[in-house]
């Protein structure tokens, strides 16, 4: 989780990833920023994040993400 | 059958009887079957394409349905007597059996639509390389496009991406599916709308209700105003000013160029207004396409509130897959180690960005100027993206409030110009022709010596005041909406016979100016993409 939450802090330090659940729903992140996460979890993780993935559930909480990242590394 | 017509009318009227009239659960056959009828009539030979796009994409959807349904009963039975290499290496011939049939299926329909959309232009350019070696390659083909080619097939691709990646379940039915392909008040000029989001507004029951039908029937009136009066009485100044911009003064052709934003938006958005009155008459929640869109303050951002449904195809079935992609993702981790993070970490959204603006060009027209448009959208959209880090600095070193009016009223000003410029750019005619109009407007800077030589395209000034009198209204709207539904502010505000008075005088206003403006100019400029 460590290592998640630095990626997310590099992006954009200025939110509280414990307590912030809408970084999707409530645009906090942007295209350009997802693409920017996706790539450093892939690298991070050395996972494949694809299209299906891409669904707010999935990335609007620094929780949900790691639970998607669990979930890919498991099924792997 | 054109929309500005009373057999339109008639249309609607005889679809509202019927889709209430009969039991709720014909209800959706009563939409398809005046869907069907819609598009007849604007031309039967064009009907087996949307059938063939239609029943292809239903198939295919459910191959790719039923495939992955067997594949996860499968892994559950197994789970158990096989290891975790035999599972990896089922789930993949799974997934590439389902990618093959989504792929075949997609260039099918994409075949179609570039058939129809782009022959003339590939031909154009096989031509002007032909001509080169002394040669020659002749244009014969007289193929009329099918009625909304371009928003059916985004519609069907973005529904069997979804279902093939597992976002939506695909339908068994397939007269559902013709239904969500051909429904008609948005064949013609969109929105392109999901299938999770529309399904459930088709397939639901819906009762005839007061607050529907009123504030649908407004929306409609409102509607039917922005287009017949002020984007088709603009119409008229806007070709003059596009076929005589030589003889103009700089400014006469910079307010042509104003003029030419207005119609468009009010021509667009006109259209969305009517059909999305009449789907609420129904009880069906439409995608919304505009979002106060002249209020932004990016052109990043003017993209996510004009024509919205058509970004956010792109976004999710054109640029995250390109973004996404291995081999893009491949580009930034090396990108990453040698150039940097940050350039590393922009580099897949950039590639991906520059696909995706020179195919929403392409979209829009089969001309260089459409891909120019599409490029120099691009650029600006990438550059911010790029000089973000150095804005921020610049901003904080020359301490801009960011939160102050006059920083935002600048930042929309701004946008709402670079805007207006690109936009005309591919609607003169060729890219020769559009840069030929920012050169007049920038280097003809003789000052106008008369209202006549300002407004050399304007030939009735009692026609000028209606459409100045929309402009404004549309403005006061616009702003208005900041707040939510103007129709449900006026009713909290207004009595009734005030709202009734207001809506009386729309509709005399279109009779008086709209349907004298709409003989020749009737269509709807998107309908053209």
């Amino acid at each position: 989780m460590d290592e998640l939450l630095e990626i997310l802090n590099d992006i954009n330090p200025d939110v509280d990833y414990e307590k912030e659940d809408k970084l999707i729903d409530g645009k906090v992140y942007d295209s350009f920023s997802i693409i920017t996460l996706i790539s450093n979890i892939s690298d991070t993780f050395d996972i494949e994040l694809g299209p299906e993935h891409l669904i707010p559930e999935n990335f609007n909480s620094a929780a949900a993400m790691w639970k998607m990242i669990q979930s890919i590394l498991n099924e792997e | 059958m054109s929309i500005l017509s009373v057999s339109f009318l008639l249309f609607v009227l005889g679809l509202c009887v019927l889709y209430f009239a009969l039991p709720k659960r014909f209800q959706w056959w009563v939409l398809l079957a005046f869907s069907l009828a819609f598009y007849a009539l604007g031309g039967l030979l064009n009907l087996p394409w949307l059938l063939l796009t239609a029943f292809s994409t239903w198939g295919a959807a459910r191959y790719i349905q039923s495939r992955a349904d067997a594949e996860k009963t499968w892994l559950k039975e197994h789970k158990a007597e096989t290891t975790k290499e035999e599972r990896s290496a089922y789930k993949a011939r799974g997934k590439a059996a389902r990618r093959r049939v989504m792929v075949l299926c997609l260039l099918l329909n994409v075949a179609v639509l570039c058939a129809f959309k782009y022959i003339h232009f590939l031909l154009a350019q096989a031509n002007a390389l032909a001509g080169i070696f002394g040669g020659a390659v002749k244009d014969s083909i007289r193929w009329v496009v099918p009625l909304g080619i371009s928003f059916y097939t985004f519609q069907t691709v973005g529904y069997l991406c979804d279902v093939y990646w597992g976002k939506a379940r695909a339908e068994q039915n397939p007269m559902k599916l013709l239904l969500f392909t051909s429904f008609f008040p948005q064949i013609t000029q969109g929105p392109i709308s999901a299938w999770n989001d529309l399904a459930p507004e088709l397939f639901s029951p819906h009762s005839l209700d007061y607050d529907h039908f009123s504030l649908g029937a407004q929306r409609m009136i409102w509607g039917f105003f922005k287009k017949m009066v002020v984007a088709n009485l603009l119409a008229g100044y806007v070709q003059k000013v596009f076929v005589g911009y030589h003889s103009y003064a700089g400014l006469a052709a910079f307010l042509g160029a104003l003029c030419y934003a207005a119609q468009i938006y009010a021509d667009f958005s006109g259209y969305m207004d009517i059909m999305c009155g009449l789907c609420q008459i129904l009880g069906i929640r439409l995608t919304e396409n505009f979002d106060r869109p002249y209020f932004s303050k990016s052109i990043a951002e003017y993209w996510r509130r004009w024509h919205m449904s058509l970004g956010t195809w792109f976004k999710n079935y054109v640029y995250y897959p390109i973004a996404m992609a291995k081999w893009n993702q491949k580009l930034g981790k090396s990108a990453r180690k040698r150039l940097g993070k940050a350039f590393g970490n922009y580099l897949p959204a950039t590639v991906a960005l520059v696909a995706t603006w020179l195919a929403t060009g392409l979209w829009h027209g089969a001309s260089w100027s459409y891909i120019a448009w599409g490029g120099i959208n691009g650029l600006f959209i990438i550059f911010s993206m790029w000089m973000e880090g150095p804005y921020a600095k610049w901003k904080q070193t020359l301490r801009i409030n960011e939160n102050s009016w006059l920083w935002r009223a600048f930042q929309v000003g701004r946008t709402f110009l670079l805007v207006t410029f690109i936009k005309v750019l591919p609607e003169v005619g060729t890219l020769g022709q559009g840069l030929g109009l920012w050169k007049r407007i920038f280097t003809a800077l003789s000052l106008p010596r008369s209202l006549g030589e300002l407004l050399p395209f304007v030939d009735n000034y009692r026609n000028l005041c209606a459409v100045l009198f929309g402009i404004c209204l549309m403005l006061a709207v616009s702003l208005l909406q900041r707040r939510g539904s103007v129709r449900e502010q006026l009713r909290r505000r207004l009595p009734y016979g005030v709202r009734m008075a207001i809506f009386v005088l729309l509709f005399f206003l279109i009779i008086y100016f709209g349907v004298p403006a709409s003989g020749g100019l009737g269509g709807f400029l998107y309908a053209e993409f």
